[in-house]
């Protein structure tokens, strides 16, 4: 078992969800995701971190995390690239976005560039249809893309602007 | 009666999003407040009932019959899930909401609590929605310090908590079943019904389920009451309604409109037509599981009935429209593809129907297809139907027959002539060379 | 919606199941009851010792209450249903859900360990399509070790999670969960957290396909090429019900059989996997006199005239005899003969020493007493052998009382108290009946061979005081080294102690007609599950089963 744990306002975040659910096991999913701010990934000692914390099985959390597609698997590139190729998008032209960022970075769907920076990834419908084609860097959206649209925001994250997708159309705080 | 917008009058304001802001425009928690301080649980679930308000996540199960199934008389607790799961491809109203209003959902959380009696409400909402996630939690927040919510809400004595959980990328937890196992800290797997969530959802407790925009229905319901309600749209399925309208129109988006707004009214007033001039070859109306309308079927309005009677369903109002240029078999592919994706892989006939039917309709794309496939598809799909504990092997089979029935020469001439043209644009290698065997 | 009086077990149900009216008690689900009628609805994901998942939808059945075919693991029955299990609709579904498992399952039955005992086989030969529609490649999935004991082939798991609830539900160790969605589920492990709980083998049992595996059995034999003998685990006193299957007289795996009382489904690892010492090196295979191999008839003979000397103010002194647990209730009775037959005979037992008892969460024991018939002999001899009287006979023992000493040492394991090797070791003359050589038999001036549990003839009464039958999974006496009763009977014939050698059978008889408890049983009457022994019994007759 490696050292991991949660920071302080981790740990305070985590102890607060328990009083929120009357069965410990549903803070799961929400611990799972602190895990992931936290620790940066969902790799295996960190499933198991979350296992321990909950009292569960570490195999629970394991077809848990298997499940869900939107957890940060260990190995994804800093810059997370979620191009939605659903219906509506594909409607658009998300193959054309898909095709371009492969290109660029020269990876295919389901890779990490070589510097670790980028994984580009097809995903099923993000529920931003009216903005197609569009994806999902890290946490913020990116909609309405150009081909310059998806360059432009590839510059940025290569030149350090572009700091956990900040550029997004919508993103900053709430 | 000329309409006047609900969800998105302010829809464009900066701050439309705030306690404030949703004070001053909206009144807003007035209908709430009355609710609490005026209205007598059993006398608001009769309210709502004869609002004939009905859901608005795709069943359209009406909202106050739903209320009157929870066991009135029970040591358990209860409990309030809002689906806001929103993942039918083509639908993306429930995010304008939460982003743009999440007030009015919290309010239409309060007003469902009291009156089925409820202390703890969910929202579970997909995690792919960070940012409606913040907006959400900001709101919840401020209804916190304001005394909105908590030991006393709105000043009555009934606690009332509210809590957002994030999912974590599943279809399937938009079903409602789904979604209680996935807030329990499970695989999203829907469960066995009976026993209904009503009587036993999270935790074994009764349990409501209600999708964001019905629940943000009820502060209108309780601000102009049942009888002024009912008269938007047609009277059994009465209510302003939130369209999504994407795919191959000039200006895509969210749009307000009452029940029962005709489809090309939409496409064409609403949102500037099909794009760049062309014709309008078919349209899903109501998410990717609804049976396809040809363009000469859609002439019909906008509400549960009558798409009923066209054969389709108004689901969650995910309008997809496809224009002229649009290759069916490609489009199905990509339905088909989706599908396979999200079973959750439960039982059996969903679990290896889908792939099956991806892999049919991929090979029929990609220049491999037969004739005989096009039967195949449709034994496939019945062989799912009916026959699993949640409907998302229906919703796989309704899109491959419709296409299928109503495209036919389109997968015939792809049989025919080495695929799909848009594939053979795109992968000119991979394409042709009849079927593997 | 929910009727209180649906569950109400005192309320019975009319219903009409393929359209004759039957009836049966409130709450019983559709399979359940259409089970207790004869009619047999196929499943996969059900089993009856774990909840109901739904999932393999194999059970379903049309009904007059839905227009969908409802599956009947958990659809209850109510007054009016009407189930139609040979309708059309029931007939297409089962057919379609059958299509649907093998499109993607490999068509590897002639290299598989389940074929033979495949429920997906049985099923796809009565319900299933006669060919397959499906062209395109099938998907794959992992083939790997999930724990010491156990493999899985994931092409060809059907993910109806029965074993995943085993681990949950039972065994309470949930080492096993199914990973990804779809068509790429397939059950797994957590990377390096092995499925290793002492009940694991279980789920091998009852994989309906040949996904989860035994590395102990893969590849040994074709399911039905071997011989299946009822018998018992003799690990401890639990007594629970086992099929040992053997082929060409070699046990090559043993499997659990469901007895409510005793067992339910399940059987520990521990027992499981404990037949190997049959064929141990240090197993006796022949008869022995000074260290001297002598054929059965001399030892016998030998063993005949030291017991016929024996006996009060006889010139061969008293006789002790030690017995182990291991003993059936016949051989007991034969032991308590001669006790009687040559006064002064003093009786002890001996037996291992208690272990843990583990308890589980789905209400399984591993009993922590590895004596599987210590109240069975004690109940035949009418005398605590094992407690005060074994103490008893090591005080005569060391005072020099006894002069000939007769041991039972059927122990698979001998792990045995070093008091109880120095007492036997010091009585002047000594005959062990033994299984495996060792100090016991060191020094023995006659050396029998003794029949393992498996190869053992009789009845076993378990820690609840459950008297069971145990089998020989090969004839009595074709082994090698012969049978215990067999041999225990043509020496009492040479000492003159019985007349003729009788069945396992026919002793029982002798014994219910002579010993309270066992008045009115007979291996014949004796039900599959066993019954009770009064005085001795924990269960009530007909009391729900719980192994706990």
């Amino acid at each position: 078992m490696s050292d991991l744990k949660f920071s302080e306002s981790g740990r305070k975040k985590y102890e607060w969800l328990l009083t929120r659910y009357p069965e410990k096991q549903a803070v799961l999913l929400p611990a799972l995701r602190i895990a992931e701010e936290e620790f940066g990934e969902l790799g295996l000692p960190e499933m198991k971190y979350v296992a321990n914390l909950l009292g569960i099985s570490p195999s629970r959390v394991f077809g848990v995390v298997t499940f869900y597609t939107h957890f940060r698997r260990a190995g994804t590139g800093k810059f997370h690239i979620q191009v939605c190729s659903t219906l509506s998008c594909a409607l658009r032209g998300s193959q054309d976005v898909v095709d371009h960022i492969a290109g660029r970075l020269g990876i295919e769907c389901g890779e990490t560039t070589e510097d670790g920076l980028f994984t580009l990834t097809k995903v099923e419908c993000l529920g931003s249809c009216d903005t197609a084609p569009m994806f999902q860097l890290n946490d913020d959206y990116h909609e309405s893309l150009t081909i310059e649209d998806v360059d432009r925001i590839i510059d940025d994250c290569r030149n350090g602007s572009g700091k956990n997708g900040a550029s997004g159309k919508n993103g900053g705080s709430a | 009666m000329s309409f006047e917008k609900f969800f998105t009058k302010y829809l464009h304001e900066p701050d439309c999003h705030t306690l404030d802001f949703y004070k001053k425009n909206y009144q807003g928690y007035q209908g709430a407040r009355k609710a609490l301080h005026e209205w007598e649980p059993d006398a608001l679930i009769d309210e709502v009932k004869a609002s004939n308000l009905r859901g608005r996540g795709g069943a359209g199960f009406p909202t106050g019959v739903k209320w009157g199934f929870v066991p009135k008389k029970t040591d358990k607790p209860k409990y309030l899930a809002i689906n806001a799961d929103e993942s039918e491809p083509g639908t993306f109203k429930d995010r304008v909401i939460m982003e743009k209003n999440p007030h009015q959902l919290l309010e239409g959380i309060i007003i469902n609590s009291w009156a089925v009696g409820i202390h703890d409400a969910y929202i579970y909402i997909r995690g792919e929605y960070v940012f409606a996630t913040r907006r959400l939690e900001r709101a919840i927040e401020e209804a916190y310090q304001d005394g909105i919510l908590g030991e006393k809400t709105l000043g009555k004595d009934f606690r009332l908590d509210v809590t957002v959980h994030r999912g974590a990328g599943a279809y399937i937890c938009g079903e409602e079943t789904g979604m209680l196992t996935s807030l329990e800290g499970e695989r999203g797997l829907p469960k066995l019904k009976p026993p209904f969530p009503a009587v036993e959802g999270l935790w074994h407790c009764p349990t409501v389920v209600q999708n964001v925009e019905t629940v943000a229905n009820l502060p209108l319901i309780l601000e102009i009451g049942s009888a002024a309600y009912k008269q938007i749209g047609p009277e059994a399925s009465p209510g302003p309604k939130l369209y999504c309208v994407s795919g191959h129109v000039e200006r895509p988006g969210t749009i307000e409109a009452p029940m029962g707004v005709n489809l090309l009214t939409l496409i064409n007033e609403h949102c500037g037509g099909v794009w760049k001039g062309r014709k309008l070859k078919a349209v899903i109306p109501g998410g990717s599981s609804a049976h396809v309308l040809h363009a000469r079927e859609c002439d019909v309005a906008m509400d549960i009935e009558s798409l009923a009677a066209a054969g389709t369903m108004l689901g969650s109002a995910g309008v997809i429209v496809m224009d002229d240029q649009t290759c069916m078999v490609n489009a199905l592919l990509n339905i088909m593809r989706f599908y396979h994706h999200e079973s959750c892989g439960q039982c059996t006939p969903c679990r290896e129907g889908t792939g099956w039917l991806e892999k049919i309709v991929h090979r029929i794309a990609y220049g491999h297809g037969q004739l005989e496939d096009l039967a195949l598809i449709d034994s496939v799909c019945d062989r799912m139907v009916g026959k699993t504990i949640c409907v998302l092997a229906d919703a796989a089979a309704f899109p491959a027959w419709s296409f299928i029935e109503k495209f036919r020469d389109e997968f015939v001439h792809c049989i025919e002539h080495g695929g799909s043209p848009e594939v053979k644009k795109r992968h000119p290698k991979r394409v042709g060379g009849g079927l593997r065997v | 919606m929910s009727d209180p009086q649906a569950s109400d077990p005192q309320k019975v149900v009319h219903w009409l199941l393929d359209g004759k009216p039957v009836e049966n008690p409130a709450g019983m689900t559709i399979y359940e009851a259409a089970r207790s009628h004869d009619v047999e609805i196929p499943n996969f994901c059900y089993h009856p010792g774990l909840t109901i998942a739904g999932n393999c939808r194999i059970c379903m059945v049309e009904t007059n209450r839905s227009k969908k075919p409802v599956i009947s693991c958990s659809e209850r029955i109510s007054e009016g249903l009407e189930v139609q299990t040979q309708s059309e609709m029931a007939v297409t579904s089962r057919n379609s859900v059958m299509e649907f498992q093998l499109i993607n399952h490999p068509l590897d039955c002639p290299v598989c360990d389940k074929a033979g005992e495949c429920v997906l086989q049985d099923h796809s030969f009565s319900h299933g399509p006669d060919r397959s529609r499906f062209v395109e490649d099938k998907n794959i999935r992992h083939t790997k070790e999930l724990g010491p004991t156990i493999d899985i082939w994931g092409n060809r798991c059907i993910v109806c999670t029965r074993c995943v609830r085993f681990c949950d539900e039972i065994s309470g160790s949930s080492e096993l969960c199914v990973v990804e969605r779809g068509d790429r589920s397939v059950v797994d492990i957590f990377p390096g957290v092995p499925i290793d709980n002492p009940l694991a083998g279980n789920v091998v049992d009852i994989c309906p396909v040949g996904a989860l595996i035994s590395n102990d059995f893969k590849f040994e034999a074709r399911i039905w090429n071997m011989k299946k003998t009822d018998s018992l685990c003799g690990g401890c006193a639990r007594g629970c019900n086992v099929e040992v299957q053997s082929l060409d007289g070699f046990v090559k795996r043993l499997v659990p059989r469901e007895n409510p009382q005793v067992n339910q489904w399940w059987i520990c690892d521990e027992g499981r996997y404990d037949y190997r010492y049959l064929l141990a090196n240090d197993r006796v295979t022949e008869c022995s006199l000074d260290g001297t191999t002598v054929d059965d008839r001399t030892a016998h003979e030998t063993l005949a005239s030291w017991l016929g000397e024996s006996g009060l103010g006889k010139a061969g002194g008293t006789l002790g005899i030690l017995v182990d647990p291991y003993l059936t209730c016949e051989e007991a009775f034969l032991v308590g003969e001669i006790a009687a037959k040559l006064p002064g005979t003093i009786l002890g037992g001996w037996r291992s020493a208690d272990g843990l008892a583990q308890s589980f969460p789905g209400h399984f024991t591993i009993s922590g007493e590895k004596s599987p018939n210590r109240l069975g002999v004690e109940a035949v001899l009418g005398r605590e052998v094992f407690g005060s009287e074994g103490a008893a006979l090591r005080a005569a023992l060391a005072g020099g009382e006894v002069a000939t000493l007769l041991v039972f040492a059927g122990f698979p394991h001998p792990d045995l108290d070093d008091s109880w090797t120095s007492a036997v070791a010091s009585a002047p003359r000594r005959a062990v009946f033994a299984l495996r050589s060792g100090p016991t038999t060191e020094g023995a001036a006659l050396v029998l061979p003794g029949s393992s549990p498996f190869e053992k003839e009789g009845t076993w009464v378990n820690e609840d005081g459950f008297l069971q039958r145990v089998r020989s999974y090969i004839a009595p006496g074709a082994t090698e080294w012969g049978h215990d009763l067999q041999r225990l009977q043509a020496v009492m014939r040479g000492a003159g102690l019985r007349s003729k050698s009788l069945s396992p059978a026919a002793i029982f008889r002798e014994l219910s007609e002579s010993k309270t408890p066992f008045a009115g049983l007979s291996h014949t009457a004796l039900p599959p599950h066993g019954a009770p022994l009064p005085g001795f019994s924990r269960v009530a007759v007909g009391s729900e089963g719980n192994a706990g």
